[in-house]
């Protein structure tokens, strides 16, 4: 019968050209706006490493003085570097790491390629094994060049092609303002969406395109950037706010748990932790430690944009006025067409098969509104490619989104001519018949 | 003409009136919020930073490794500056408006304080720094020779140098010291020794948005030479015509004196394309705003269009019978214009408290005021119009329904 | 076939009570040729709507076919209705979307019966109207009686039991209207009980016998023996009443 239906529907259309171009208008203009900004928070309100990301935590540990605490107030969202190398050193987790942005000028010997400025990234070794980083050649470095504050480095794909030409650079040697080091892997693409390992460097940009070991970094001084949060002097260290001891929040740190029960271990491994910092004298303010997973992590920060989130109300609030919309058109047509109706109930139509009628002839509409509004939502993607921000290029309609479209597009119609249908299965047989 | 019938007409019809109203209802209510938001936009756009923007352009550096000799170079590179043919003046700073990179320190008012009093972001300047930026001091004086320090000096370890002087903006003063003039008054950037207020500027935006709107204008600035390795910002004022010329000058220049640095391209321009660049997004919602504004207002006016050409359609013989009784033509226009409009006055009506629900939504998520009541007869009268606009085609039809209709019998 | 007996139909609306019938007794035997006259008001448009199971009714007792039809659920009457019963309107009611063929389809079509099926049986009754060579055609390019005839396919395309007309040939010229009321004279001689209102005594006279309906309660009367045909089935069976 939905094949009889959707026959019957299909002329009905051939018919009434103008109010059905109408309601599929409707509809697709409403599912083309929802669609484009869904895409856009389904892609930046995902899980950048799926299958991963519910393994990997971020602690919060409170190393501010008592000065200017009040009750209620939240522990810093970075680490001081203390801290961080206390934490990477005792290995509680089943991997760890410590991790910090800088930008670094890149030169290389013996060319003329003149030198210019990438962001840079400085961690320790488990950093790429615990986010899962491709490589292309190469691998990041041991545990050991931690340690010995080796000069090796990781460069991303599109670095290796500017400098190398994208060859094969592992055991060649590059220079990192002004100090040379040794290219012991190169990553492939990798995108990360969020960006999540640094609230504070660009969430949705791409990643930096050098890594260099944090200790490393240090030795050099290199240039870091991102959040630095101070609350007193480092007083005669020449590291001023980088040194060890600084009273300055700096650091990301993230570690790698993999059972429920390890996480639930940790914690209480984290609480001792600041309880022996306050004993030390470390810390002042009560004992405040926080563990966050990842996904709730990206919350905790609200990485996706406000006004992403304002686009989409917008949007679902236009697809709103549209459904209402075409819950009138629909009314209209099935209500013209009540004498048909009244004949179809005398030569034995039910009323359940007058509502399906209705229902399939709505679900056609919406079918017809999905595929101009997927194409709508293309159009709409392609001017947020163009848009300047740094998730621009993320904009794309995946299978899920595509499927989601049409699920949609027939859901609302669908939605919009229950109540139609409804009236037009009120439509008695005999009283239609008389009054022609 | 009498409402009451119409009324009564419209009542029996409860579905088709009631979807009406509806449509117009959210309608409204969506389109006086975006047009609210449209405004909140534009005026951020729009907000005073205190620079002489049409003026001044910005060149950033970087230099290769540690310098030792970061504070000669910076000054010799400011002499250059100078020198070049257009350049009005120079200076060094550490952060400039328009990026969303800032440094920011808390302030107290009393030493020894418990909390802070506010948060206010920090301008490092030389001598040269309120002429370059064009900045208007409404009271007060700029910093003297004998304020300036050195970055490198105070900032060497071990050391402690609270600054000499400051120079706050208005909206700190009326802040930190409402009703009364900062002059002469002191803050607690270090926190034990006070540091005077001996000027007071007019405007002076901080670089991002940190602290929300009320906070643009909190500002501070500090007789701090710093080196180019410290942020690598250069700012040359020059005329509106010859920034060009400067700007591919300065970097000559640059790139002459001294060992190898590298020049930021992507954040090198002229202060009128920072502005752009920093408000590109609020220009694009902006822009999105208005799209669904007018994508709103047509697909309601085809709502109402279709609607009304079927309730046409339905009363064809009625109205038959009106014109077979007497009735003109433009009284049937009128009779379905006035209906049309007595359900917009409704929807309207409903829009409106809809419009301030959904204001009380926006102000909690997203840090916006309340709704300024002047948007609603905007987003009324658009709707009114509207209304009108799209009921005329289907009521001249109606109108054009010729009165033998009435005798016929089908 | 059709076994009404104390059938009253009451309107009630908040402000009025209109009893449409009162107490109308009515009994069709199978294969009668009945035709139901009145004036207008009189409630032969509610008897109608009854008959065809297109209305319920408030008291009384209707069987159709043997089947009690009282306080029967919408589905059940529109099943009923489908099987049992074939309808022709004054204005044939015809879907103008629909070619012939579809127009025949529709009631078939709430069968459920399987395609195969239905194309014969669509194919059958188009040719017993003689419209065979128009399947593919819309109503609008058929003349009036050639709709009606059309309208008469789709009612018979089911084999319903009983075939209820509604002023088979009030929209028709007297040409047209003889050779619709020849072909449902061929189709009550095979068998199907019809039962047809109308105003026009001629067209009543037509028939095996007549019943008049006058507010609401339902008059055998005597019928013209000039124009009775030699009927297949008895005449017995008719319930006089007085009013």
């Amino acid at each position: 019968m939905i094949a009889y239906y959707f026959n019957l529907a299909l002329r009905s259309f051939r018919r009434n050209k103008a109010l059905t171009a109408l309601m599929v208008l409707s509809i697709a203009l409403g599912i083309g706006a929802s669609m484009t900004t869904m895409t856009v928070f389904y892609v930046l309100s995902g899980d950048p490493l799926p299958g991963r990301s519910h393994t990997l935590f971020y602690p919060q540990l409170d190393a501010e003085p008592l000065r200017g605490f009040a009750p209620g107030d939240e522990p810093a969202d970075q680490l001081t570097r203390y801290d961080a190398e206390t934490l990477l050193r005792e290995k509680r987790g089943d991997r760890q790491t410590l991790t910090t942005g800088g930008s670094a000028s890149i030169a290389l010997q013996g060319t003329t390629l003149a030198p210019f400025r990438v962001e840079s990234r400085y961690s320790s070794s488990d950093f790429f094994p615990m986010f899962d980083v491709p490589f292309l050649y190469g691998s990041g470095w041991p545990a050991s060049s931690d340690e010995n504050r080796e000069r090796v480095t990781v460069i991303a794909k599109a670095l290796n092609e500017r400098v190398f030409g994208g060859e094969n650079s592992v055991g060649r040697s590059l220079q990192i303002e002004g100090a040379s080091f040794e290219v012991i892997g190169v990553i492939d693409d990798w995108r990360p969406t969020p960006k999540f390992y640094d609230m504070y460097s660009s969430r949705f940009g791409k990643p930096e395109q050098v890594f260099v070991p944090f200790s490393t970094s240090r030795d050099l001084r290199l240039a870091r950037s991102g959040n630095m949060n101070c609350w007193g002097d480092s007083g005669e260290d020449p590291e001023g706010s980088e040194a060890l001891n600084a009273p300055c929040v700096w650091i990301q740190y993230w570690v790698q748990l993999d059972t429920p029960a390890k996480a639930a271990d940790y914690r209480q491994y984290l609480a001792q932790y600041s309880a022996r910092q306050r004993s030390a004298g470390r810390f002042e303010r009560p004992d405040d430690v926080r563990l966050h997973d990842l996904m709730g992590w990206l919350d905790e920060n609200n990485v996706v944009p406000g006004d992403v989130r304002l686009q989409l109300w917008l949007a679902l609030g236009f697809l709103v006025v549209c459904l209402v919309n075409t819950v009138g058109l629909l009314l209209a047509k099935f209500l013209r067409r009540s004498s048909e109706i009244g004949v179809r109930r005398a030569l034995g139509a039910s009323r359940r098969d007058v509502f399906f009628q209705c229902l399939v002839e709505a679900g056609t509409v919406g079918l017809a509104g999905g595929v101009l509004g997927l194409g709508l939502a293309q159009l709409g993607l392609w001017a947020v490619r163009h848009q300047p921000a740094s998730y621009a290029e993320l904009a794309r309609l995946d299978p899920v989104m595509l499927a989601s479209t049409f699920v949609l597009a027939i859901a609302v119609s669908l939605l919009a001519g229950l109540l139609p249908a409804w009236r037009a299965m009120q439509v008695t047989p005999a009283i239609q018949l008389k009054s022609q | 003409m009498d409402i009451r019938p119409i009324l009564s007409t419209l009542l029996r019809h409860k579905t088709a009136s009631a979807l009406i109203v509806l449509e117009i209802a959210l309608s409204c209510a969506i389109i006086c919020n975006a047009l609210f938001l449209i405004g909140e936009r534009v005026g951020r756009m729009n907000r005073v930073s205190g620079l002489a923007e049409s003026e001044m352009v910005r060149l950033q550096i970087t230099g290769i490794g540690e310098d030792e000799n970061a504070d000669a170079l910076t000054r010799s590179d400011l002499a250059l500056f100078r020198g070049l043919p257009g350049v009005k003046s120079a200076t060094v700073t550490n952060q400039v408006p328009f990026v969303n990179s800032s440094w920011n320190t808390s302030i107290r008012l009393q030493p020894g304080q418990e909390r802070p009093t506010e948060n206010l972001t920090m301008y490092m300047a030389d001598e040269n720094f309120v002429e370059t930026f064009g900045l208007q001091l409404s009271s007060g004086r700029n910093f003297n020779a004998d304020e300036m320090q050195e970055w490198s000096v105070i900032n060497a370890p071990g050391v402690s140098f609270p600054p000499t002087a400051v120079i706050i903006t208005r909206s700190v003063a009326e802040r930190l010291f409402p009703g009364e003039s900062a002059l002469g008054k002191s803050i607690y950037i270090d926190d034990d020794e006070p540091t005077p207020i001996v000027g007071v500027v007019e405007h002076l935006a901080r670089p991002s948005s940190q602290g929300g709107p009320a906070a643009y204008q909190y500002s501070m600035i500090l007789p701090v030479r710093v080196p180019y390795s410290l942020g690598g910002n250069y700012v040359l004022r020059t005329d509106p015509e010859r920034r060009g010329e400067v700007l591919a000058a300065a970097r000559a220049a640059v790139l002459d004196n001294g060992p190898q640095r590298i020049i930021l391209e992507d954040n090198t321009m002229t202060f009128g394309q920072l502005r752009i660049d920093y408000y590109q997004q609020d220009r694009a919602m902006a822009w999105l705003l208005v799209a669904v504004c007018v994508a709103l207002l047509v697909v309601t006016a085809l709502g109402i269009v279709g609607l009304a050409s079927f309730w046409v359609q339905q009363r064809t013989k009625q109205i038959g019978v009106r014109r077979a009784l007497g009735a003109t033509r433009g009284q049937i226009l009128r009779y379905f214009q006035l209906e049309n409009l007595i359900l917009a006055t409704i929807g309207i009506a409903l829009g409106m408290l809809m419009a301030f629900a959904i204001n009380q939504l926006l102000m909690g998520r997203y840090e916006l005021p309340r709704l300024p009541l002047v948007y609603l007869p905007v987003g009324a009268v658009l709707l009114w119009l509207l209304g009108q606009i799209a009921v005329y085609g289907p009521a001249s039809k109606a109108a054009s329904v010729p009165p033998a209709v009435a005798t016929r019998s089908a | 076939m059709l076994n009404m007996r104390q059938v009253t139909k009451v309107y009630r609306t908040s402000l009025v009570e209109t009893h449409a019938l009162r107490s109308l007794d009515l009994l069709v035997e199978e294969g009668e040729f009945v035709a139901v006259t009145g004036p207008s008001g009189s409630g032969k448009t509610t008897f109608l709507n009854i008959a065809g199971l297109l209305e319920d009714f408030t008291g009384g007792e209707f069987s159709l076919d043997g089947e009690n039809v009282k306080g029967l659920s919408d589905d059940a009457r529109s099943r009923l209705r489908n099987q049992k019963i074939g309808f022709i309107f004054q204005s044939f009611n015809l879907i103008p979307d629909l070619n012939l063929f579809d127009n025949v389809d529709v009631p078939l079509r709430y069968r459920g019966m399987p395609a195969a099926e239905r194309k014969l049986r669509i194919e059958d009754s188009l040719g017993m109207v003689g419209l065979s060579s128009r399947m593919k055609h819309f109503p609008a390019e058929l003349s009036g009686g050639q709709q009606q005839r059309a309208a008469i396919a789709r009612a018979l395309a089911g084999s319903p039991r009983l075939l209820l007309a509604d002023e088979p040939t009030g929209n028709l010229d007297s040409q047209m209207a003889r050779s619709v009321l020849e072909l449902m004279e061929d189709i009550n001689q095979q068998g199907t009980t019809i039962v047809m209102v109308t105003h026009d005594p001629e067209l009543a006279a037509r028939a095996q016998r007549n019943v008049h309906i006058v507010d609401g309660m339902a008059t055998d009367l005597s019928v013209e023996p000039g124009l009775m045909r030699a009927a297949s089935a008895p005449v017995d069976g008719a319930h006089d009443t007085r009013a």
